[in-house]
């Protein structure tokens, strides 16, 4: 039976930084630097964290990219800390809450000295990029290509957003990096940022967008202020949860958060996995997890036919995986963590057909039923929103340039809809030329011509349709607006 | 949506809600309430949901006694949980000028029976674990205030009201008001006009423009009050905490949260409620002055609403000269949830021509034309 940690992989190789020791619950464990404190502890095999307040259910980690808080823990003392994003360090003392997590004692020596972390200034810029995966670098290469000082900030200890997890190569043109896996892109394209204008800015989290586009920033227990003349939100998404019974238990991953563990700190998830969605990143994740020797026993698929592209389905199929369309998960079994699931058939409105279920052993649910725009930020400004199902629900109303109807704020990438990572880095183009260009920069609109054509060459085809239509019906809000 | 009623209440806050139902309880039913967005949208929805009966006027002290008592038997009257709790009110003093009004205030409510009482920093901290005691001279302390939560109020109201066969329009805007003669005569909607003899203006912030409508200018300041709220952490302490030193208020929510506010002399007047980064900085750094263990708790959300202040921070009730059938709910200054229970059954009293059980002559429109008003001192 292979081992949790990962030493060999077909693509990967993974440089374990120094071991370092933490303890959880007062149990001394070991990890590695680099890792998150979720990763130590999977690696550990604690899969249970803790209990929920109200029915005391099992808790585990979910989406592991710190959009959902399952992972809640007191770090330090300090509690309801994300540890799915919290970086590993030395001596760390990681503990279940009570309840919902107490205060830390009042220390009198430092008690009535205080503020002391709280840092009374604002910054200024011409350009603020939130999240540093593909749309928001690719936002920053145009930026200051453009000569507009910018400044990206995440609130991830690295840059990358859900690029650093992809091992698949790319398709389109070369523009579009394809044959180029997504972790190679990175790496380009941090090269193509003119570093003297950008500053990234990491483990810095934005809690506030305001109409007048100052942004408040909590960098490392730090609150300050920027004020940018041009925002573009590059956010990203959150994984979607199904509800079936026992939907909580850990085990239930998301799509995103086995890709992370796999990908990023080589462990693999668990020994047997159901995977629930045959779109794109189903069939993807299911092969990355081939590659890694885990066992996939099969991928169910509501809807009658396979989402995502056939060449992955033909894949994993010949690696003799099943794909069950018409299939849904009713039920996960297990007391602490997922032990088994049941599948059944659905009719053609969706609901499960009686004597159809089915019992299947595996220790891992991952769920790839889709993902939700992150635009809550842009909701705060006023930026109005409409909600788009081919988009991925609630996002904001932008015009073609990806500016909301609040002048001066952009988005890109999945925060604008749903798509994934080519249209994302041409979306954050898009945003970072016309943004740059508002601000009286000299534009090249040949640029922005070619990346138009781009986008609409990737959104061409069957498979780029539910984005086509999805973008149609944007183009209709934003008339709506005044756009 | 009906074409004429015995009376139309304008604004779907706790006001016109409660109003509407105590109307109907008392056999009124031909009632509409028109609310420009949904239940609760406006100042209702955004306020802090606290319920404190230390008042330093008379007037305000009486109606939230009243309150506080009718608070107790919502759940049961109108059978929904509303989250009432009483984990009291602490108000706290750091100047020998606090302690000498206190001292007047504490007098006069004892005088009207309310519980409450002088304590000092130690018994502060303890009913208010963490709190940074530095400076008090001594707190004010009332445990039967409390807190409530203000959408479950108003949806309680609005059920109840419904039930009895009140009709509700919400995303029905007013557009216009019409008089005939003097009087009432109808009102005119984004979708269609009802005529009307009655017309009950509990519109909160905008009331100020619906009475434009009719040629009454209400001496109401809207201004912008905003509230942060963190996550939740176990509950710790269960009274609303007030100093008026430092303009901020806080308390723990059930569910654990804890939700702040702070009236900034700074802002101007006007109806802007979006958030602003001046408001999490300099609530950031006052709520970390007073409770120093929150600083590793994050903030989740932030709010603004309106406060329709009036010059004597005291609600405008009853009706005004000049136009017959007007009635005016609003002005309630920062304060309206926690008076609401009394004030719309006082109103409802009045309209149906019940002589009313606590005089509100006092509040009248009118007492800004004579000049003799004396403000309320304890308004955050
Ligand atoms: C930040 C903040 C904190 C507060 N904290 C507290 C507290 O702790 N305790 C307390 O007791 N009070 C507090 N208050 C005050 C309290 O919220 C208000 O006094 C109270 O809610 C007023 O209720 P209302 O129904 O009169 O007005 P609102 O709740 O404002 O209702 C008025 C309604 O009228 C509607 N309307 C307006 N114009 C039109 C139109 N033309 N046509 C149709 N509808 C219209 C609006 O949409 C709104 O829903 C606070 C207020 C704020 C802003
Ligand atoms: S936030 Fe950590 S698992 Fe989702």
């Amino acid at each position: 039976m292979a081992e949790i940690r990962l030493t060999e992989h077909p693509i990967l190789q993974f440089k374990r930084g120094r071991k370092i020791s933490f303890t959880f619950n007062g149990k001394k464990l070991d990890g590695h630097e680099g890792e998150t404190v979720a990763a130590a502890l999977h690696a550990a095999g604690v899969t249970t964290y803790r209990r929920s307040p109200q029915l005391h259910r099992p808790r585990g980690f979910f989406c592991a990219i710190g959009k959902c808080s399952s992972c809640l823990m007191t770090v330090d003392g300090v509690p309801n800390v994300r540890i799915c994003i919290t970086p590993l360090r030395e001596g760390m003392k990681v503990c279940s809450p009570k309840g919902k997590g107490q205060l830390p004692e009042d220390d009198p020596a430092t008690i009535w000295t205080w503020p002391g972390q709280y840092v009374d200034k604002i910054l200024e810029t011409e350009v603020a990029i939130i999240g540093a995966g593909p749309a928001g670098l690719s936002a920053a290469v145009e930026t200051t290509r453009m000569g507009a000082e910018t400044v990206v900030f995440d609130e991830n200890d690295g840059i990358g957003g859900q690029l650093i997890k992809q091992t698949h190569m790319f398709f389109g043109s070369k523009e579009q990096h394809a044959k180029v896996r997504g972790i190679d892109i990175v790496p380009l394209l941090l090269e193509q940022i003119d570093d003297s204008r950008a500053q990234i800015m990491l483990e810095a989290t934005a809690i506030g967008l305001y109409a007048d586009k100052t942004l408040g920033v909590v960098r490392r227990q730090e609150l300050f202020g920027l004020r940018a003349q041009k925002i573009i939100m590059a956010s990203g998404a959150s994984e979607n949860m199904l509800a079936f019974e026992h939907c909580d238990l850990p085990g239930v991953y998301g799509a995103g958060a086995v890709q992370t563990l796999m990908n990023v700190y080589g462990l693999i998830p668990g020994r047997r996995v159901l995977m629930v969605g045959a779109g794109n990143i189903g069939l993807i994740v299911s092969y990355q997890l081939l590659q890694a020797g885990v066992e996939v026993v099969e991928v169910i698929e509501a809807a009658p036919y396979i989402g995502g592209y056939h060449v992955h389905a033909a894949k994993i199929r010949r690696a003799g995986v099943p794909i069950h369309t018409c299939h849904t998960i009713t039920k996960a079994s297990g007391q602490e963590k997922v032990e088994g699931a049941v599948v059944a058939q659905v009719d053609s409105h969706w609901q499960p057909i009686p004597n159809t279920q089915r019992e299947l052993a595996v220790d891992v649910i991952c769920l790839a039923v889709g993902l939700s725009p992150t635009a809550e930020l842009l909701f705060q400004a006023g930026c109005q929103s409409c909600y788009i199902p081919e988009l991925g629900g609630h996002v904001a109303v932008h015009d073609e340039n990806l500016e909301t109807t609040v002048k001066g704020i952009y988005v890109a990438g999945d925060a604008s809809g749903i798509e994934e990572a080519s249209t994302a880095m041409l979306e954050g183009r898009l945003a970072g030329l016309c943004a740059a260009e508002s601000l009286g920069k000299k534009a090249i609109s040949e640029r922005k011509e070619e990346i138009l054509s781009q986008l609409k060459e990737l959104r061409t085809g069957p498979f780029g349709e539910k984005a086509r239509k999805g973008k149609e019906m944007m183009r209709q809000e934003a008339c709506r607006y005044g756009l | 949506m009906k074409r004429r009623a015995d009376a139309v209440i304008i604004g779907g806050g706790v006001s016109g809600c409660g109003l509407a139902y105590c109307l109907a309880k008392r056999g009124f039913k031909d009632v509409v309430v028109l609310e420009r967005e949904y239940l609760a949208s406006g100042a209702t929805g955004r306020c802090g949901g606290g319920i404190r009966q230390q008042w330093s006027t008379e007037e305000n002290t009486k109606l939230a006694m009243e309150s506080v008592r009718l608070f107790g038997q919502l759940d049961e009257e109108l059978e929904y949980e509303t989250e009432f709790e009483q984990g009291g009110y602490l108000i706290l003093a750091y100047t020998d000028q606090e302690v000498e009004q206190y001292k007047k205030n504490v007098a006069m409510q004892q005088k009207l029976g309310l519980d409450v009482r002088f304590i000092d920093p130690k018994e502060a901290r303890e009913i208010a674990p963490h709190l940074n005691t530095e400076g008090v001279l001594c707190a004010t302390y009332c445990p039967s205030d409390g807190s409530a939560n203000p959408f479950y109020v108003t949806q309680a109201y609005a059920e109840a009201a419904k039930c009895l066969g009140v009709q509700i329009e919400l995303y029905t805007p007013v557009t216009n008001i019409e008089k005939r003669g003097g009087r009432i005569a109808s009102v005119v909607t984004s979708r269609g006009k009802i005529e009307t003899p009655l017309i009950v203006n509990a519109a909160g912030g905008d009331s100020v423009s619906l009475a434009k409508m009719v040629g009454v200018e209400l001496p109401i300041v809207p201004t912008r009050h905003e509230i942060m709220v963190t996550e939740q952490v176990e509950p710790f302490f269960t009274t609303m905490v007030i100093s008026f030193k430092h303009g901020v208020y806080f308390r723990q929510e059930k569910r654990g949260g804890i939700l702040m506010g702070y009236g900034d002399p700074d802002e101007r007047p006007g109806f802007d409620i979006t958030s602003s980064m001046k408001f999490l900085r300099t609530m950031s750094r006052k709520i970390l002055n007073l409770m120093p263990a929150l600083h590793r708790v994050k903030v989740v959300r932030q709010w603004g609403g309106l406060y329709d202040t009036t010059p004597d921070a005291l609600p405008i009730l009853g009706p005004v000269d000049g136009v017959e059938g007007f009635i005016q709910i609003n002005g309630f200054s920062g304060h309206g949830f926690m008076l609401a229970p009394k004030v719309v059954d006082l109103l409802a009293q009045l309209i149906t021509g019940e002589e009313l059980d606590l005089p509100i002559d006092r509040l009248h429109m009118d007492r800004f034309l004579t000049g003799e008003i004396s403000r309320d001192l304890s308004v955050v």
